[in-house]
Order: C-alpha cells, then sequence, then structure tokens
C-alpha cells in the first residue's frame, strides 16, 4: 500500500463532509437543550436495571446476625482452604498478614478477616421469624464493603427485597423436592436463567419485561420513542418488547459511536459519501439477516450526531463524572465500569427533557458474579464497584440541573441467582433465591422486604424448611418484584397481567416497596 | 433473475439458479482463467466454478484468496479438504514465546499481555496455509471457551491452549474432551484447579463449574436430542439431560486435578512452588484430593473407592462422548460457525450420523464431520431462502480482508492486538465475556424480520448500533491506511489498481474476490457511482493516488454492504 497516511482525513461534525448526514428527527429540539431539563421532571419516570451478571453471592450480600442464624452461616463457610464466612458486625479489619482473633488465621488481600465486620443495618420494620429460626429480634447487615449502601439504607433511599427468584407459583420446599408444583426449566443454567429473570422463559425468549414495559409507556414519549429502551450493556433481552427495540449507546463521553466518513476525497465527491451511506443502511436485501443488519446501521445513522450533540449539551455536562474505583484488594485506582455506565444513563436522564420523553427503562451490566474460585476477593471488588456506582449514582440523580429527580428515577439489581450457602473451599456454586436492592427517592426505604429465610443446611437434627440442598427456594417472584417496580412506572393492573403472566398466581401484586 | 445468460458479464443475479447446475465463467474478473478439470471428484467438481471455489473458501477459511481460489479449483473440494485435514498450523506458543524474546531484548522486564496472543491469530489468520484449521481453532473456541479477558490468565497457557485446539481439530472428539478437561487455563477459567473432594464434617462440596458447563457447553446440552439435533419431546415438553444430582455427582469426578510438578506435593496441588511449565502442561492427579465416593450421573455410575483420579476422568469423559446428543450437538454448533445460522434438520442429522460413525465405525471423527459439514449439499448450494446462511463474524471480516487484498506485516509479526473493545470489531479470540461465548447458538434478534420468520441468528446479539460504527470505523481504517501498530498490517491493491480506471471492473473485482459472484445489481450499481464519483486527473501522480482512492472506496463500499456481510 502507497498512500501516505497524512492523506487520510477523519471527518467529523462540523467537519463538512460527514458520513452521517444532517437529518435527525429531533434536530430542532436541540436549542432547547441545556435549559428546559427538569421543566417537566415531575412527569418523567425511569427504571434502570443493573444486572450482575454471573449470579452473585447473595448469602454474602445482606446477612442474617442473630446469633442462631450467624452461628449456622458461619460454621457452614467458615471452612476450605480460603474461608469465605464474614465476620460479626464490630469485627476491625486487620491489616494483611495480621491474626484474626476470631478465626486464627492471618488477614490476607480480600479476606474476611481483611474486610472486617458485616455492617449492621436495622430495617424499619421487624422481619417475621420465620419456621426453623430459633430467634426473638432477627437482625442484619450487609457486606463490609457496602457501606455507601448502608449509608442510603440508612437515609432511606435504598431497600432490601428478600429472597427473590424465578417461579411461576408459590412453592415450598417439599413441593420442589416431589416436583408437585411447577418451576421454571434449567434452574441453575446461567443463561436460562439470565433470560428466566428477563424474560420469563429460557434461552430463546425474545421479549423481556424492560421492553415489554416499554411498549405501554412508550405513547408517552412523543416523537422520540427510538429512546425508550436504552442499553449501555450490549443487547439484553430484558430490553426487547414487541414494539420497543432497545437502542445501544456506550459509556464513553459520547454515547453514540458515530460512522466515520474514512475518505479524504477532492471536491465532487460528495457521491462518493454518497453512495456509503446508502449502501451501509441498504434494508433492501433478499437475505433477512443483512435488511436487519442494514436496519441496525440506519436506526443508529440516525441518533448518533444528534444524540451525541445533545451530551455535548450544559445539561448533561451538569452531570458530574464518576470517582474511579479504589479497588479493595490491591489499592489501585481506576475507573468504576459500572459509574462510567450509570454515568451515561445519568446525562441521558438530563437530557431527556428536551427530548420530549416521560417515560424510559434503561439496561447496565458488570460480570465477573459467577464466584466459583477466590471469592473473598473477588466478591469484595465487585460489591465495592456495585456500592460505589450506586451510591454514584444516587447523587447524580440528586442533582440534576438543580433539581433533585431522585424520586423520578428507580435502579434495582438483577442476577441470574444466588448462590450456594455451602463453600466449595474458596467459592460457591449456582443456586436459587437471593436478595435484592431497590433504590431511589420513590422506594420506601430503610427497609427489608419479603420474607428473610431461615439460614442453613439440613445437617443433624436440623431442618430448614427455606433450602432445597444448598439453594433458597424463592419466596417471592421476580414478576412480584418487577410488577412492583412496573406499577410505579405506570402500568396499568392489566397491562401487569399482561407482561406478568404468572402474576395471578402470587397472593400479593405488590410488595410495597414503591412509595 | 429468471433468465440464464452464460454470456453475462459477471453471472450477477443468476448465479443463485445456476450454481448448482452449471458452470458460470467469471467474465468479471480481469484475471479471467478457465475452470481447470479435476478427475479426482467429478460430482463436485462440475460445480466448482471460481465463484463457487470462493464461496466454498467463505465457508472454510478465513477468506479466498486468488491463490487458494485456483488451488481449490485445482483440488476440488474434497481433495482440498483431505489436504487441509494433514497441514498443520504453526505453533501460537512459539509465536508469544518469541515475540517475548524479541521484547526481552530491550526491556528485560517485558512480559506478554493479551494482544501477543491477538497477533499470533491474526499472523496464523492472514498468512498460514493450513485455513481450514485455522477456522476450526476458531469454532472449537467458541465451543470450548475461555477467555483472557482479565489479566489473571496466562497468556503462554492461553497460547497452548489455542495450539492444543488445532492438535485436535481433525482428530477425535473424545481426545479433544480429555486435552480440554486437563489443560491449566481450562482448570482455571472454569475453575477445577485445585479442586477439592467434598468434606462431609464441615458439608464443603466439590466446585461444580466445569462438571456443569462440559455438559451444558461442550457435549450435551440441556435437553435430550433426536439425531437430527431437534428436542425430543415429552407430552411436548423437552426432557432434560440432567439434573443438579447429576452435576454434583460429576463434579466429584474433576476433583484432585491441579497443576503439572515433576514432584507433587500438597504445596503444588494448591499452585506453590509452581513448575515452570505448568501453565502449558496437562494438569496432573493428585489423588488424595480426589473423591472417592460413588458418582452417579446421566444414568451411569462410577463405584466407590477410585483412587486412580485420571482413571475416573477418562470413565467419566467415556459416558459423556457416548451419550447420543453429543453428534447431534456439536453438528449444529459447527455448521452455525461455517455455514449457516439455521441448518435444517435433516442437514444435522447427516452430519450427526457422520460423527457417530465415520463410515469405519469410529465415533466422534471431527476431520470427517468437518467434511461432511462442508461438502453437505446444503453448504455446497447457494442460499436462495431469505433466512440462509449466517451474518460473517467481524473477526473473519478483518481476516478476509487481510487475505483479499495480500495484507503484510512490516515487522512480519502482524501487531494488530486486540480488537475485543466497541468501538473496534467487538471481537477477538479468547475474549468472550463469558462461558457462553460472544453470541448463543438459539439466539434470536428480537423484533426483526429474522425473528418473525422464527430463525436464530447467533452473529446478531454483539450488533447493535454501537457495534456497527466500531466495524465501519476499523474496517474503514484498515482499508485506507492498515491496521495494526502503526498500521503496520497494510494491504497490496496491486491487482486491482490496475483496473482502477474501470469502475466496472473493479466492482466486479469486489465481486469476485469478497462476494463470490453474489454481488447484487443494485449494490453493484452504487459502488460503480461511488467510484466513478472519484475522477483521475491528468497528473502522473494525482492519477496514481486517485486510483488507490478509487479502490480503497470500492472495498469500502462492498465491505460496509450488508450484502456482503451475509455469507449465503
Amino acid at each position: 500500500m502507497t498512500g501516505p497516511i497524512h492523506r487520510r482525513r477523519l471527518l467529523t461534525i462540523g467537519g463538512g463532509l460527514t458520513f452521517l448526514g444532517s437529518a435527525a428527527p429531533f434536530a430542532a429540539q436541540l436549542a432547547a437543550a441545556g435549559s428546559a431539563a427538569g421543566q417537566t421532571a415531575s412527569d418523567y419516570r425511569a427504571l434502570v436495571c443493573i444486572y450482575l451478571n454471573g449470579g452473585n453471592d447473595s448469602n454474602n450480600t445482606v446477612l442474617a446476625t442473630d446469633t442462631d442464624s450467624y452461628d449456622r452461616y458461619f460454621a457452614t463457610r467458615n471452612t476450605g482452604t480460603d474461608p469465605i464466612a464474614l465476620l460479626p458486625p464490630g469485627t476491625p479489619p486487620l491489616a494483611i498478614g495480621a491474626m484474626s482473633p476470631i478465626t486464627r488465621r492471618v488477614a490476607r488481600a480480600g479476606s474476611p478477616e481483611h474486610l472486617g465486620g458485616i455492617l449492621p443495618i436495622v430495617p424499619r420494620t421487624p422481619q417475621p421469624i420465620p419456621a426453623g429460626t430459633n430467634a426473638t429480634v432477627r437482625t442484619f447487615g450487609l457486606h463490609p464493603l457496602l457501606r455507601p449502601l448502608k449509608t442510603l439504607f440508612d437515609a432511606g433511599r435504598l431497600g432490601v427485597v428478600a429472597n427473590v427468584g424465578t417461579l411461576i407459583k408459590p412453592i415450598t420446599k417439599a413441593q420442589y423436592q416431589a416436583g408437585t408444583v411447577p418451576f421454571p426449566a434449567n434452574l441453575f443454567s446461567h443463561n436460562d436463567q439470565t433470560s428466566t429473570w428477563q424474560a420469563g422463559a429460557s434461552e430463546g425468549a425474545t421479549v423481556g419485561w424492560g421492553g415489554r414495559l416499554g411498549d405501554m409507556i412508550t405513547g408517552m414519549n412523543g416523537t422520540n420513542t427510538v429512546f425508550t429502551a436504552m442499553s449501555v450493556a450490549g443487547n439484553a433481552v430484558y430490553l426487547s418488547g414487541n414494539n420497543v427495540i432497545q437502542f445501544q449507546v456506550s459509556p464513553g463521553s459520547e454515547p453514540a459511536l458515530k460512522i466515520n466518513g474514512s475518505v479524504g476525497l477532492p471536491a465532487g465527491s460528495d457521491i462518493s459519501q454518497a453512495r456509503l451511506r446508502d449502501i451501509a443502511q441498504d434494508q433492501t436485501s433478499s437475505s433477512l439477516f443483512a435488511a436487519d443488519y442494514g436496519t441496525v446501521v440506519n436506526r443508529s445513522m440516525a441518533a448518533s450526531t444528534s444524540l451525541n450533540t445533545l451530551f455535548g449539551s450544559a445539561a448533561a455536562k451538569a452531570i458530574a463524572s464518576p470517582p474511579p474505583l479504589v479497588n479493595p484488594v490491591t489499592g489501585e485506582t481506576g475507573p468504576n465500569a459500572l459509574s462510567d455506565q450509570l454515568y451515561t444513563v445519568a446525562r441521558m436522564i438530563a437530557v431527556a427533557s428536551s427530548l420530549g420523553l416521560k417515560r424510559q427503562v434503561f439496561f447496565v451490566q458488570i460480570g465477573g458474579w459467577d464466584f466459583h474460585d477466590t471469592q473473598g476477593p473477588d466478591q469484595a471488588v465487585l460489591l465495592a464497584t456495585l456500592a460505589g456506582a450506586m451510591s454514584y449514582f444516587d447523587s447524580a440523580m440528586g442533582n440534576v440541573g438543580g433539581l433533585n429527580m431522585r424520586r423520578n428515577v428507580t435502579a434495582f439489581t438483577a442476577s441470574d441467582f444466588s448462590r450456594t450457602f455451602t463453600t466449595n473451599s474458596d467459592g460457591t456454586d449456582h443456586a436459587w433465591g437471593g436478595h435484592h436492592f431497590v433504590m431511589g427517592g420513590a422506594v420506601r426505604g430503610g427497609d427489608i422486604f419479603g420474607q428473610y429465610p431461615t439460614l442453613g443446611t439440613d445437617r443433624g437434627t436440623f431442618r430448614n424448611p427455606d433450602m432445597a440442598g444448598r439453594a433458597l427456594v424463592p419466596t417471592t417472584a421476580v414478576e412480584q418484584y418487577a410488577a412492583t417496580m412496573g406499577r410505579w412506572l405506570g402500568v396499568s393492573e392489566s397491562g401487569l397481567d399482561t407482561i406478568f403472566p404468572n402474576l395471578k398466581n402470587f397472593p400479593r401484586r405488590d410488595l410495597g416497596f414503591m412509595s | 433473475m429468471q433468465k440464464i445468460d452464460l454470456k453475462s458479464s459477471s453471472c450477477i443475479g443468476v448465479m443463485a439458479l445456476m450454481m448448482a447446475v452449471s458452470g458460470c465463467s467469471d467474465g468479471g474478473s480481469p484475471a479471467g482463467g478457465g475452470d481447470l478439470p479435476d478427475s479426482t471428484t467429478p460430482r463436485i467438481e462440475a460445480t466448482s466454478t471460481k465463484q463457487n471455489a470462493a464461496r466454498f473458501l467463505t465457508q472454510a477459511t478465513f477468506g479466498p484468496t486468488d491463490a487458494s481460489v485456483q488451488q481449490v479449483q485445482a483440488l476440488g473440494y474434497r481433495g482440498w479438504i483431505d489436504q487441509q485435514l494433514v497441514t498443520q498450523s504453526a505453533s501460537h506458543l512459539t509465536y508469544v514465546d518469541n515475540q517475548l524474546a524479541q521484547m526481552k531484548l530491550t526491556n528485560p522486564n517485558a512480559q506478554l499481555g493479551a494482544p501477543h496472543f491477538h497477533n499470533s491469530f491474526w499472523f496464523n489468520a492472514a498468512t498460514s496455509q493450513a485455513q481450514l484449521r485455522e477456522r476450526m481453532k476458531f469454532a472449537l473456541s467458541q465451543i470450548f471457551v475461555v477467555s483472557i479477558n482479565d489479566v489473571r490468565f496466562d497468556i503462554r497457557s492461553a497460547s497452548s491452549y489455542y495450539d492444543m485446539l488445532g492438535k485436535n481439530a481433525f482428530g477425535n472428539y473424545r481426545t479433544l474432551l480429555e486435552d480440554v478437561a486437563l489443560h491449566p487455563i481450562m482448570g482455571v477459567y472454569l475453575t477445577h484447579m485445585s479442586n477439592q473432594k467434598e468434606d462431609p464434617v464441615t458439608g464443603r462440596t466439590p466446585d461444580e463449574n466445569f462438571a456443569r458447563e462440559i455438559l451444558q457447553l461442550m457435549s450435551i446440552g440441556v435437553v435430550e436430542l433426536n439425531i437430527d439435533g431437534t428436542p425430543k419431546l415429552n407430552n411436548g415438553v423437552p426432557i432434560p439431560t440432567y439434573t443438579t444430582s447429576d452435576v454434583s455427582n460429576l463434579a466429584k469426578v474433576f476433583t484432585g486435578f491441579a497443576w503439572y510438578s515433576a514432584n507433587p506435593t500438597n504445596d503444588t496441588f494448591l499452585g506453590e512452588n509452581r513448575d515452570p511449565q505448568a501453565q502449558v502442561r496437562p494438569m496432573i492427579a493428585y489423588n488424595s484430593f480426589h473423591s472417592t465416593s460413588a458418582k452417579t450421573f446421566l444414568g451411569k455410575t462410577l463405584p466407590a473407592g477410585s483412587s486412580d483420579a485420571r482413571a475416573e476422568l477418562k470413565a467419566a469423559l467415556d459416558i459423556i462422548y457416548n451419550h447420543p446428543n453429543v453428534g447431534p450437538f456439536m453438528a449444529h454448533r459447527l455448521i452455525q460457525r461455517f455455514v449457516t445460522s439455521n441448518p435444517s434438520p435433516a442437514y444435522v442429522g447427516r452430519v450427526a450420523a457422520v460423527f457417530n460413525n465415520n463410515g469405519r465405525g469410529v465415533r466422534g471423527d471431527l476431520g470427517a464431520v468437518m467434511r461432511a459439514i462442508l461438502l453437505d449439499p446444503e453448504a455446497t448450494k447457494v442460499g436462495t431462502a431469505p433466512g440462509s446462511g449466517k451474518l460473517r463474524e467481524p473477526i473473519v471480516r478483518l481476516a478476509n480482508w487481510m487475505r483479499a487484498f495480500n495484507a503484510t506485516s512490516r515487522s512480519g509479526y502482524y501487531l494488530v492486538g486486540s480488537t475485543r473493545y466497541f468501538g473496534s470489531l467487538g471481537q477477538a479470540p479468547l475474549t468472550a465475556p463469558s462461558v457462553f461465548n460472544f453470541y448463543r447458538p438459539g439466539y434470536v434478534p428480537p423484533n426483526t424480520r429474522t425473528s418473525r420468520a422464527g430463525l436464530t441468528g447467533p452473529e446478531f446479539q454483539t450488533v447493535n448500533e454501537v457495534s456497527i460504527a466500531g466495524y465501519a470505523n476499523t474496517i474503514g481504517g484498515a482499508i485506507w491506511d492498515g491496521i495494526g501498530a502503526d498500521s503496520e498490517v497494510r494491504p497490496n491493491y496491486a491487482r486491482e489498481i490496475a483496473i482502477a480506471h474501470d469502475a466496472a471492473a473493479l466492482a466486479d473485482r469486489m465481486n469476485a474476490i469478497l462476494m463470490y459472484g453474489q454481488m447484487p445489481p443494485s449494490l453493484r450499481r452504487r459502488i460503480i457511482e461511488g467510484v466513478s464519483a472519484v475522477p483521475i486527473p491528468a497528473g502522473a501522480e494525482e492519477a496514481a493516488y486517485a486510483r488507490l482512492n478509487r479502490v480503497r472506496m470500492a472495498v469500502n463500499l462492498t465491505m460496509l454492504s450488508p450484502d456482503y456481510l451475509v455469507q449465503r
């Protein structure tokens, strides 16, 4: 190849020839950006799914610390080459190399001794004592690295929903073991349970409940329905509706990755550029795959310049960029991948009103939660990432162009499944029900919703009515959890029954955590 | 489309009707050249035009070149496959070791990173004569997934894993399965490395990660299959192949395996005092850590009392290997990587039958499976149905460009680096986000023509508003300037420059080398218009530059077109 590199000019916005062209449906609205944010904020609502890909071990995320519960927990998890039993509330974190008087082990980076004790939380409503638990008052705590979430819990903007899982009907341990009540296919399988959490069925499902909620509310979004369902984390079935299509943006400074024209051609070559545009977004192929690909290109090209321009507006720029993550194991400082995604979400929310958007559903995601191995340090890093990101997002929503939009935005966690109560020496395996966080100004925070289960596997004479083998049998269905938020978003009861066909099987249609 | 005209200058539009029945001379190519006769495989050879050969190579390699097209025409499909089955590929481990040695000349503390493995991948993809093996390695790496996204994964280990996939590419599936199970990077990735037997006193159980995924993703899948890959039904409901109990029992088999050591001890089991070659040698058995209880799974029981972990692992892999699902499971996945996203059940069944018996009574012969996949009528016929074929994988597209235009590396190392980021191709070998690969075999892109037709499109799992721009910008950059460190991998457009004054000839050349004669007339017309809009001025230097730009434009126009992006 002979052409000197310097002759190539990447054409960008304002550079004259752009590959994109200028037609964008909402260009006229750009002038409003930056001044109008929040003027209609009271009408705006957004739901943000934070997906913990791989199956978080919620046994080490939200803990019961009353003596009866904690003793069984500690006995089960304080074993193996690298035990994962977290230490009681009040235990000071030890320097690496120091000996713990509790475990008689030396603290290592990310080990329970190094992390310090569980952080106590006091739910506003006393939890009922479940069968099998021998306590008069049940007490609770969070993983030692979830301090930012404890702060939010105490401030009343974060709630816990206990023992949520994929269900078809209410089911007891005995019914599950006897197979007398139906339950979802392929429990414990990552891809299938991810799909079931997000779309109510095993892999192959094409319609998720985020997208279905979007179908019901997209009519409120005027001419910009294309932004009803937005992902910052790749294609997720969660955001696909019957009509709503998820729009992908990036966590970069400009959310839309724009196709650059790649030509520095002499004058008179506009036709070349035009043909590039025509070809790239051609949807007339006799091949379904080719036409579908052209459709995505077309959608991307139609929106990218305007979207990036909006993100350069004062409203978007007023959103503070996220703080870095200090890795709690290595001490190194680096970007928080989840915060970076939520930064894009926050900026989108800041410009939503200038686009006339009233309702949105978002999807962000972080992987690495499949803690078969080295759970101690690995989960510590990821929970610190999660807590830092949620805390950042809370503060970002507290000041959107001078407005507090916390009541307009609800974020929640979801994950493939929780993990086995037992350890495999330094990690845990796939299980079922788990505990989740809901955050926002409209959340009745500072409380635990649903029944926190009895802890412990069947051993000796002890029988745990909530645990089949090593997995919690869920007492709250994903559909109940989801419908409670869908109702807040403004979807009707009949709409919820359409989206969540199993909702009618459960006595409580609303878990009460949204105000 | 209806009229068959053998004199048509490029056969555009009529190819679909003609491919199966007749030759179509590739008049659009300036090289011309008739079809070479071949007496060895007359049935296949009857269809082996230049364009058919290019299409076959699009399925079977990282992209046709002028030379490989001639080779296929000379040997015939079958002869070419036979030759490829015995052609070996260069070692990735040797490559990264050489790179490391090179780096250490200037920096004694230099270390390998993921990009070094990726460079070795591009070196082989662009230059290897063992093209079918290279594609098979890439395909297998998406079934037997390990990922080097995390810096904890050793690059020499990853390179030796990729070599291992190559060594077994056309060998027996059973050997492959064992080599996968015992490779240290798989042990680390799916965490059966240093996995210990259960402890009834504390309730500690073995790690179930590998046991679950070897069943779900590498051998039998979650539901029982008919030989044609369709699920067996019981009262209309698929039948699970295994339960939690099968997984926890099989997990006990994968206990007591850890790092290679010449002098194994409890310390070396846990990774202390690690042998320098432990990252590239198979894990060894540490019998004292191996579960001795009985293991019941897939309807079979390995009796209690085993004191030989390795023998028990072999017995367990035999049970998995002999499960009737393996044939249709592997057939479906491999067909999807090479030929089509939606093979007919009959096609899957034909390939699965070869997996079950290669004709000489051998089960699991992957070379025979590969031959069956590529020589099946469903593969050799141009797909005319709206849902035929598959979306080309981003990595394959870039490799396709390198090969079509004889891209060479100035350093000789093909320093392309990683292409996994969203602003790049969004894909690099061995960088799947999880053991579930970049895309799932059953992925249905929602709200699309594909989904409305009830079809799967695995590669669409990574197609979105961001990734399409990442590809367009990356391939555009490569086409115009080259790619890699200092754009050091650069094309040689000499053959195209020679015809650059003739926009139609250039379009036809694109059709031949990139689209095996299947370019739709509307695309051809647009390419001609786009190229013609770049005038060739009078001055010699300016004219040369304009000719180069016309070529770049033609390649860019073609490689952004959705019709190019789909292999049919």
